[in-house]
């Protein structure tokens, strides 16, 4: 009993101990950024007075509103976009026996092997050709088509009732009214829970706005990044500036913590 | 994205699939069409409606027509003009020429020893990420098992939450830690090490922040593949006399061996995404390269550079490379899954 007790302390200390290392840098961003100027070097856990001065100083140096905006504009369209392709793409892959399905399927797997980097430059040189550098439509557009929301929305319609489907072809319907009236009313809460993860993916999206914005910084990731080789160690605005690059999705967090968390398993493991 | 659909997968969780085809009855109709085909049996009639046929042929390629397409202008077409671009020499201006130099780029980058360096990196950097994406993660996951369940989702929540962090927003707090002399870490060590910018310690940090916004993911992972495996294996060693060390030794572990080898294939895969934007953001793969893996390497040979061929080679061998390492991985896990079915 004691020793059970004695394992069980240990495994709090051992968790509590990593929760708390793990949490300390988000906390301390957010602590910085809420000191009054002249503490930001303070080590104080507990930032008192507390100032928005930095988020005012960050909002003089750069356009905060605008890349924001943009920001956002680029993982709406990017997500929704993912989302609409992914439930066509996995509608046909679970509904469906047709030749080749197999080979197309691995095509999307094999997404995996291939890193970003290596497909970076014939990609450049085709945004490049079609006018889209330094665009926030340059930024979306390649990654419109999201493997990993075609693999999971097909393990969700894998396991949708087939007789539902069956029910509503007797019925005469074609199976572009059963996608939308029977199989999406039904999907609705792993939709919306994909659709959440492909935001926040999309969002923390660094890579292809690096190679696409070249000569500006339409997004909030490089804002902050040009912010960072500018001001230099100017670190309160910086932490104010990282902060608001975070809030959204610390936010969406916070919100729907269970969902997100099991969207990201389920991502994980299928 | 980060993850792998993996036929790993499937022999990661015996039982977890056996649980999915309880719950959706599978009498073999599986499919639209096959129960379309048994209720509308086409007779000789068939013929007559060819047209209909054919229609109804392309429906599911319709559907994966806009998904295909990307694919294929995104990835594939890429890739195959990746290995193309890797014969020539080239410096990305549109205005500029493509000179042909069939194998010299390869040659090029074999000599330099810029590029076994980076790869060399590339290996320490994998290497040093494991304790923080299987190691540390199947601990904190076995922790998790003697607490409450409230409690865990608790951990769980803070664990987790680096995973959200966007990643130059995790650079540029990362610096202020550890900035030297003022940085919480230098005033709690009462150091002034200049932790980012010393040869010695920058892929350290680039590891150490990697592995923070990993931990949480990997502790999901396994804690999942934890609650997969069947506690009557448990039970029956229990029966027998088995000591929780001996279970935890015995049983579990080599029932988890899948999982953990799945995260070490979500570690090799998950590294270029991940370690980019740091180290475009933090060291500019510096201070003297010691933080340009072959990743960033392709990155500088690309837009530093403007040595396209020579880009492109690395990405080639890259990705050659890659395949093997993964292919090695799915092989290895897949003599280490136990099938219980």
């Amino acid at each position: 009993m004691t020793i059970d007790r004695l394992r069980g302390l240990g495994s709090h200390l051992l968790l509590a101990g990593t929760a708390l290392l793990c949490a300390f840098p988000i906390y301390w961003l957010f602590a910085t950024s809420l000191r009054r100027p002249s503490d930001v070097m303070s080590l104080s856990p507990i930032p008192w007075p507390l100032s928005v001065d930095n988020y005012t100083d960050a909002a003089r140096k750069v356009d905060v509103a605008q890349l924001i905006a943009n920001t956002f504009a680029v993982a709406l369209l990017s997500a929704s976009a993912q989302l609409l392709i992914a439930l066509l793409a996995s509608y046909a892959f679970a509904m469906y026996t047709f030749p080749l399905q197999r080979v197309l399927y691995l095509g999307f797997v094999g997404i995996w092997l291939v890193p970003f980097q290596v497909t970076m430059l014939p990609n450049y040189v085709l945004l490049n050709r079609l006018g889209l550098i330094d665009t926030l439509v340059g930024v979306a557009l390649p990654t419109l088509c999201s493997a990993l929301a075609v693999l999971l929305m097909r393990q969700h319609m894998a396991a949708f009732p087939k007789e539902l489907v069956a029910a509503a072809k007797i019925d005469g319907r074609s199976s572009w009214s059963i996608l939308w009236t029977v199989v999406v009313p039904n999907l609705r809460p792993a939709l919306a829970a994909l659709a959440i993860l492909l935001f926040i993916n999309s969002w923390n999206e660094y890579f292809w706005p690096a190679v696409v914005m070249r000569r500006s910084n339409g997004v909030l990731q490089l804002g902050l990044r040009s912010f960072m080789g500018t001001e230099g160690d100017d670190w309160g605005p910086m932490m104010a500036l990282a902060g608001l690059a975070c809030l959204p999705v610390l936010v969406l967090y916070l919100l729907l913590q269970r969902h997100i968390v099991n969207a990201f398993v389920r991502s994980g493991l299928k | 994205m980060f993850v792998v659909e993996s036929s790993l997968a499937p022999a990661t969780r015996p039982d977890r699939d056996d649980l999915a085809v309880d719950r959706v009855p599978d009498d073999g109709t599986g499919t639209v069409d096959q129960v379309q085909g048994a209720v509308l049996a086409p007779g000789p009639g068939r013929w007559a409606s060819l047209p209909r046929w054919v229609g109804r042929t392309a429906v599911p390629y319709l559907y994966l027509a806009p998904a295909i397409a990307l694919l294929v202008i995104f990835t594939y077409r890429p890739l195959v003009q990746a290995f193309e671009l890797s014969t020539y020499s080239w410096n990305l201006l549109p205005s500029s020429p493509m000179k042909p130099v069939g194998t010299g780029n390869y040659e090029r980058l074999l000599d330099l020893p810029a590029f076994r360096d980076s790869l060399w990196r590339t290996v320490v950097l994998i290497v040093g990420l494991i304790p923080f994406t299987v190691l540390l993660p199947a601990a904190l996951a076995l922790a998790g098992r003697r607490v409450s369940p409230r409690a865990r989702t608790v951990y769980q929540a803070f664990i987790f939450t680096p995973f959200l962090v966007a990643p130059v927003a995790a650079a540029a707090v990362w610096r202020w830690l550890l900035h030297p002399g003022g940085g919480a870490v230098d005033q709690v060590l009462r150091s002034d090490r200049n932790w980012v910018y010393d040869t010695d310690t920058a892929q350290g940090v680039i590891i150490v922040i990697t592995g923070w916004q990993l931990l949480g993911f990997a502790v999901l992972v396994v804690w999942a593949g934890l609650a997969g495996i069947s506690p009557d294996y448990d039970e029956a060693a229990r029966v027998d006399g088995a000591s929780p060390g001996q279970i935890r030794r015995w049983i579990t572990l080599p029932l988890l061996a899948p999982t953990l080898m799945f995260l070490i294939l979500t570690t090799v895969l998950l590294t270029p995404t991940l370690t980019f934007p740091l180290i475009d953001s933090m060291t500019q793969g510096g201070p003297s390269q010691s933080t340009t893996n072959i990743y960033y390497l392709l990155w500088d040979y690309a837009f530093h550079s403007f040595d396209a061929g020579l880009s492109a080679a690395a990405g080639v061998l890259l990705f050659l490379g890659f395949g093997a390492v993964a292919g090695l991985l799915v092989w290895i896990s897949e003599r280490l899954s136990f099938h219980d079915d």
